[in-house]
């Protein structure tokens, strides 16, 4: 009993920060930049608390009262790890970035803290409904830091694409529900995966059509082809930090959601995974497409994270519902994760007020003018391409070998072409950093703030995770 | 009579789906969410029905509560849209262009 309490611990710190950060906002006296500092100690606590619980197999913390709702494995634990380090460093890009960009309020923080809140719950949810409470604390949370900068116009476009696209998938997904709930008298996913295996997949049409719905409304989520069009608008509207928030937080909590729906049955897996195939190829080939064609930075790493939900989405295609462990999406998902979240956090502090500074020639001859923040970028670019020693590389080359022992030889393929197909746009920045003369001098960009330490951190961290891959 | 249930949420379903993607004002767009929302609930209860179980009645309560601080959101929004433009034609809308 205790040891539930104390698995749960994590989401309870979580959730009541975010509580009490929305109460502490209603006094004056609090600044923004007392708000950052609580927030980066939750995420600090519930990352150690995180840490310190080791788990092995499946736990259902307080079966009766929770009704076999919750399961926390290694899987989920490792997950909230992610999300809660992602938590941590967006507090700590926003905090420099709102030091040039004043529309920052105290809520911000709580906001952040409290789609944290819906992403871990989504990471440990086993029952459907559950799963779209989850999806719908997270998404309002982020629908709102999203258009924060109210007087911006095209922040306030990219909240009603998100808004209008972000409720259809969920209305699909409520009727994927339905209609599962309908075809397996159940919505909990091990009863959905006992029903599959008792009395088949195909012969049962509310059961395929919902599983389809749900299939769908995951997949709008992950920006996968062909419900990726949203993410390049709203990643361009909203703030660097949320972006990168966006980028990874969501990211990781959906394909958590993801692996553990489609673990629920072999039967239920299998006659998904030949979809799968061709989205996993359409994404990665579309989302490099489109990131060749983009000139603003923030566009073309939104774009990338299109290419990159093809990965994992390869990742995905290569499970095995027997033995289920997901070390491969949570390395890769991890690689990503510092690399983008670095990303973010260098482009908080050089974007200048109001992110001026948008396009790949604004950056030109960085490398002389800051030559750390280059190099720090650098690696974060190199690790997205998949070069070693980055964890990118290490990425990637999980996703493929997993993909070869499924016996997916030809997903393996396009994932390599698409690997090199993604150099351009990444050695594109490099080049225009260090390759061309400064025309900026960059001084208004702010050093003392807690964005360029986390940025090195980042940085430092792509290199451990990729040289030593067994700590994760 | 299962099946008409069945059939009518279906139908309000479909109906939600082409009013998002042939209808160009903000506020009917949400509305026709609501309205495909309201299709599964139909759906839940139905097949609660159906199975002789409380469950699909609670979860139907669960996703009306959810739709409705979804519709909060929404109305939020639509009046900041208003504010910028003065109208909610989301062909005015375009300055990111996918």
């Amino acid at each position: 009993m205790t040891n539930d309490f104390m698995l749960l611990m994590p989401l309870i710190i979580i959730t009541a920060g975010a509580i009490s950060l929305m109460l502490v906002a209603a006094f004056e006296k609090v600044t923004i930049e007392q708000a950052s500092f609580c927030c980066m100690g939750i995420f600090g606590i519930a990352f150690l608390m995180q840490l310190s619980n080791c788990i092995t197999g499946n736990v259902t913390p307080y079966e009766t009262v929770f009704n076999n709702m919750l399961v926390i494995s290694n899987f989920t634990r490792v997950a909230g790890l992610i999300i809660l380090g992602c938590g941590f460093f967006t507090a700590m890009s926003a905090q420099t970035y709102f030091k040039q960009n004043n529309f920052c309020t105290t809520e911000f923080y709580s906001l952040i803290t409290f789609s944290a809140c819906g992403m871990l719950l989504l990471t440990m949810v086993q029952e459907l409904i559950s799963v779209f409470i989850a999806l719908e604390i997270m998404s309002l949370a982020i629908y709102i830091l999203v258009g924060y900068d109210r007087k911006n116009k095209t922040a306030a476009e990219a909240v009603m694409k998100y808004l209008m696209l972000g409720a259809f998938a969920g209305a699909f997904f409520t009727m994927g529900a339905a209609l599962i709930y309908g075809g397996a008298h159940s919505t909990q996913f091990s009863s959905i995966g006992q029903f599959v295996a008792e009395n088949g997949f195909f012969n049962n049409p509310a059961l395929v059509a919902g599983s389809f719905f749900v299939l769908v409304a995951f997949l709008f989520k992950a920006a996968a082809f062909p419900f990726h069009a949203w993410v390049i608008d709203v990643y361009d509207g909203a703030s660097a930090p949320i972006t990168g928030y966006m980028a990874t937080g969501l990211k990781t909590a959906i394909f958590a959601v993801f692996a553990n729906f489609l673990v629920a049955d072999e039967s239920l897996r299998s006659s998904w995974v030949n979809y799968l195939f061709y989205f996993s190829v359409f994404t990665m080939f579309v989302g490099n497409l489109i990131a060749i064609g983009q000139d603003t930075l923030k566009r073309m790493l939104a774009a990338s994270g299109i290419v990159h939900t093809g990965y994992l989405l390869i990742a995905l295609v290569a499970v095995s519902a027997d033995n289920f462990s997901g070390n491969v999406i949570l390395y890769y998902l991890a690689a990503y994760a510092v690399g983008t979240l670095g990303m973010f956090a260098a482009l908080s502090y050089l974007g200048g007020e109001g992110e001026k500074r948008k396009s790949f020639d604004d950056f030109k001859g960085l490398a002389q003018v800051r030559p750390y923040s280059a190099a720090a970028i650098t690696i974060f670019l190199l690790s997205m391409a998949g070069i070693p020693p980055t964890a990118g590389f290490m990425g990637k080359f999980f996703v493929i070998t997993s993909a070869i022992d499924a016996g997916q030889i030809a997903l393996a393929v396009f994932g390599i072409i698409s690997s090199i197909l993604s150099m351009w746009y990444y050695l594109r920045l490099i080049i225009s950093m260090y390759f061309h003369e400064a025309t900026d001098s960059f001084e208004d960009t702010t050093s003392n703030g807690l964005a360029p330490i986390g940025t090195f951190i980042l940085a430092a961290c792509v290199l451990i995770i990729g040289l030593y891959p067994v700590i994760i | 009579m299962i099946q008409s249930y069945l059939t009518v949420s279906i139908l309000l379903f479909c109906i939600g789906i082409v009013g998002v993607i042939s209808r160009r004002n903000v506020f009917t767009v949400f509305m026709s969410i609501e309205l495909m929302l309201n299709a599964a609930n139909l759906a839940f209860v139905t097949f609660a029905r159906l199975h002789q179980t409380m469950d699909g009645h609670v979860l139907a309560l669960i996703v009306m509560a959810v739709a409705a601080a979804e519709a909060g959101l929404a109305l939020a929004v639509v009046i900041l849209l208003h504010k910028h433009k003065g109208q909610l034609d989301t062909n005015v809308f375009s300055l990111l262009k996918g």
